[in-house]
């Protein structure tokens, strides 16, 4: 990106917080989750992490294909929970309601990723 | 079911059992006896069989005339307007005949009175008030202990203030827990109406004394021990405060009372004995000791000085007396070291966790029935044991921490329900040739769940539930009886908590159901190597350290101090490391064990992350301590739960039908009782440091308005 002549587009600072934010979940899944693959477990939470990161450095950078690369985290998100634990809700606290919030806060950035390609005039930026 | 023997039985005796129970019962101020005998409601008497069946034999090889000095059965008195045993009846059912208050009208409770104790935590005893308190109701009186034992006499239907009986325990005392969970009574069938102690109050307390007072003002009885008080740690050893305490009330079985002692866990080998011991209910003399490691050498006292013999295991909860068969049952924990066992003695292992039939007159062994082989677990057995007629024989309920009811046969022993056999256990690698390879379990009925798997690690996020799965998978876990480690933590479960513990399960003996209320909560814990223990035991500290039982105690004698986290629960979000629900009640088939409902058991109101209160009403399931009473009406009454509600349930249903929130946590078993012709209910709301509930000093009694 670095490479590009034009000067960095400007990105919404609360999208930028929303990414940094997830690059650091992201990381702690991560690390999180590379430990629990060495202790013999779950392979979810370091995939999940790669997501969340991806997700929150397109973010920063204004990319819209953080929401596409969210949602295939928050799809497979789903599917893993359901194959894991099925309908006990309890169990499906941790695994879809934070992952959840974080769809619509992803989804809620839409205007402003959308508006800084499309330049719409009336979007603040 | 198996109700007409007895019933026949009952009403056969009926007539002179309750003529013999007025004469030597009476005194002055107490009609209770009298009275029960004439107003009982039409739905006693198909519920007094078990209880009916163990007063009414006794009644009859007494004779009209009891022989002076003998250890003769005396007739019990009956539940019903009285609530004249900490289990209720005899046989401890938690069960009571009264059914003035029904699912159709209970939700018009409401309070009645409201009764303070006034004993608070001061100074060193904050953060240790545990009082799991339950009166008894004689006659006109309500008797109850305080969490510092102060005896006190309440008026039932006003809940004014009779006397009290202050034995002045310091706060050294208290062990784990400032606990008084009630007291027993005993009529001296010799002594005379207005006799002076006639009837008499008798507790244990947290700085070991046995007390008795008068019934009638609270006047320490004079003939018992010393004015009234009988030291317990005579024989017992050095004296170290709050290392052996008593919080149970005792038992009293043909004149003679018994009692074992609290032996704080996890501080030595070389503890105060677990020695169980009677005494003459009139002069307080001891009467016999059962020390298990020398049963014979030490039933009259040990030899001139020495003492008792130390570090076995120990009774502190409540045994169930007997009077028919003069048996007492005592349901025995572990050796002073839980959770490392190579060092213990035969004799020790021979009755660890088990529980034990004495003769009461003599203390002699009758039998005894092992529920843990080489307990490394701190399974001790903690409900108190129900005395029925099951299937027409008479029978002893035993539920134990790990969720298991057995029925045995009260006069042998022997196991009624099936008894499996679990083998092939995992032996681990601190002491494979000490961990038993196999273990019995009941195959009748378990409170006990599935094995965890990783899967159900659990919080309130991503994040959190990724700590705790990595808290799993670090961990040695091969399922129930997994034995303790030290390379890594080692999940034990079912927890120490239970499964049923001190509140036990109540028996509808009419209906013919068990209700067990009961923890779901693993403990994660690690032996902790020698040099890396930091603590020290109770007798070589300064001051009294406090913490969760458990929290790296010494163990000293072990290889290894013991690390518990009760309840295994994230140190940063305060929150359970699986799902909830975290305990239930269950209702339970008296004859076939076959489960007929069962629910989680407290709301989410007072619970949330961070220690948060969530105030959501939804039958989360928190854990729970103390047990229930059921009714003649079909209600089962318990607070128990971490929620601070006194609830109402649908015994054909499991329905919560009504609630009331309390002052403080209700970690106590409630009592049901008649007072002027009007049916009461009652809880003590004093709360407990280990459940993290508020404490307080309330007793709280509830009826219909009137």
């Amino acid at each position: 990106m670095r490479d590009k002549t034009p000067p960095r587009p400007r990105v919404h600072p609360a999208v930028a917080v929303l990414g940094w934010i997830c690059v650091l979940l992201g990381l702690l899944l991560l690390a999180g989750g590379l430990w629990l693959i060495v202790l013999g477990g779950s392979w979810y939470y370091a995939l999940a992490g790669i997501g969340l990161c991806a997700t929150g450095l397109l973010l920063t950078r204004g990319n819209r294909a953080a929401i596409w690369v969210y949602l295939v985290t928050w799809l497979g998100t789903l599917a893993w929970a359901w194959w894991e634990v099925g309908s006990d809700w309890w169990q499906q606290v941790p695994r879809l309601l934070a992952p959840t919030l974080i769809l619509v806060l992803v989804l809620l950035c839409l205007p402003a990723l959308g508006a800084r390609r499309a330049r719409h005039p009336g979007v603040p930026s | 079911m198996t109700r007409s023997l007895p019933t026949l039985l009952l009403l056969a005796l009926a007539a002179p059992l309750s003529a013999q129970e007025a004469a030597p019962a009476a005194e002055p101020g107490d009609q209770a006896v009298e009275a029960e005998a004439a107003d009982s409601p039409a739905g006693e008497d198909r519920s007094e069989n078990s209880a009916a069946g163990i007063a009414a034999e006794p009644a009859s090889e007494a004779g009209a005339a009891p022989v002076p000095g003998a250890r003769a059965a005396q007739p019990q008195r009956e539940v019903g307007a009285d609530w004249p045993f900490w289990g209720g009846d005899a046989a401890a059912t938690r069960y009571t005949p009264l059914d003035q208050i029904t699912p159709a009208n209970v939700d018009r409770l409401e309070r009645a009175f409201v009764y303070h104790t006034g004993d608070l935590p001061e100074g060193t005893a904050e953060g240790t008030y545990s009082p799991e308190t339950t009166p008894l109701k004689v006659g006109d009186d309500l008797l109850l202990c305080s969490a510092m034992n102060v005896l006190i006499s309440v008026n039932a239907a006003t809940g004014e203030e009779n006397w009290r009986f202050d034995p002045g325990v310091p706060n050294e005392a208290i062990p784990y827990g400032a606990t008084c969970r009630g007291v027993a009574l005993w009529t001296d069938p010799e002594a005379a109406e207005g006799d002076p102690c006639a009837t008499r109050v008798i507790e244990a307390t947290l700085d070991a004394k046995l007390v008795a007072v008068d019934i009638a003002d609270g006047s320490p009885c004079e003939e018992f021990g010393e004015n009234g008080t009988v030291d317990l740690w005579q024989d017992i050893g050095e004296r170290v405060p709050g290392w052996y305490a008593v919080t149970a009330p005792p038992a009293i079985v043909r004149g003679v009372v018994v009692t074992g002692a609290q032996v704080l866990d996890g501080q030595a080998e070389e503890a105060p004995s677990g020695v169980v011991r009677g005494f003459d209910a009139r002069t307080g003399e001891l009467a016999w000791a059962w020390d298990l490691a020398a049963p014979e050498q030490n039933r009259s006292g040990p030899p001139e000085g020495e003492v008792y013999t130390r570090g076995t295991p120990n009774m502190w909860t409540t045994a169930t007396a007997d009077e028919e068969l003069g048996q007492v049952y005592l349901p025995m924990g572990n050796s002073a070291v839980d959770y490392y066992g190579s060092n213990r003695s035969e004799a020790e292992n021979e009755y660890a966790t088990s529980l034990v039939a004495l003769d009461a007159t003599t203390g002699e062994e009758v039998w005894h029935f092992q529920t843990v082989r080489h307990d490394v677990w701190d399974y001790d057995l903690g409900s108190q044991a129900t005395l029925l007629d099951w299937l027409g024989t008479p029978a002893i309920l035993l539920p134990s921490k790990q969720g298991d009811l057995y029925i045995l046969d009260r006069r042998t022993g022997e196991p009624l329900t099936p008894v499996g056999e679990l083998t092939d256990l995992p032996q681990g690698e601190i002491e494979p040739d000490y961990i038993s390879p196999s273990q019995p379990y009941s195959e009748w009925h378990t409170l006990r769940m599935e094995p965890l798997e990783a899967k159900d690690s659990w919080g309130a996020t991503p994040l959190d539930q990724l700590w705790c799965r990595i808290q799993f998978h670090r961990a040695n876990y091969d399922g129930y009886f997994t034995p303790p480690s030290s390379d890594e933590p080692w999940i034990q479960y079912p927890g120490y908590n239970g499964g049923s513990d001190w509140g036990s399960v109540a028996v509808d003996t009419a209906r013919g159901i068990i209700v067990a209320n009961y923890n779901d909560v693993p403990n994660y814990n690690r032996l902790v190597p020698r040099d890396e223990v930091e603590g020290v035991p109770i007798d070589e500290q300064d001051e009294r350290g406090t913490g969760p039982e458990g929290a790296a105690d010494p163990q000293v004698g072990a290889p290894y101090g013991i690390n518990v986290n009760a309840g295994w629960r994230n140190p940063v979000t305060g929150m359970p490391c699986v799902a909830p629900p975290y305990g239930g009640i269950r209702a339970i088939d008296l004859d076939t064990g076959e489960t007929l409902w069962d629910r989680p058991l407290g709301t989410a109101r007072r619970n949330g992350p961070f220690g948060i209160p969530s105030y959501l009403p939804i039958d989360i399931g928190t854990p729970n301590n103390g047990g229930s009473v059921v009714t003649a009406s079909g209600l089962v009454f318990i607070a128990a739960a971490t929620d601070n509600l006194f609830r109402a349930i649908d015994i054909e249903t499991g329905e919560t039908l009504w609630s009331d929130v309390l002052p403080a946590g209700g970690q106590a078993n409630p009592i049901a009782y008649e007072a002027n012709g009007r049916q009461y209910v009652l809880v003590t709301a004093m709360g407990h440091h280990f459940m993290e509930t508020l404490v307080g000093d309330s007793v709280i009694a509830y009826a219909l308005p009137e």
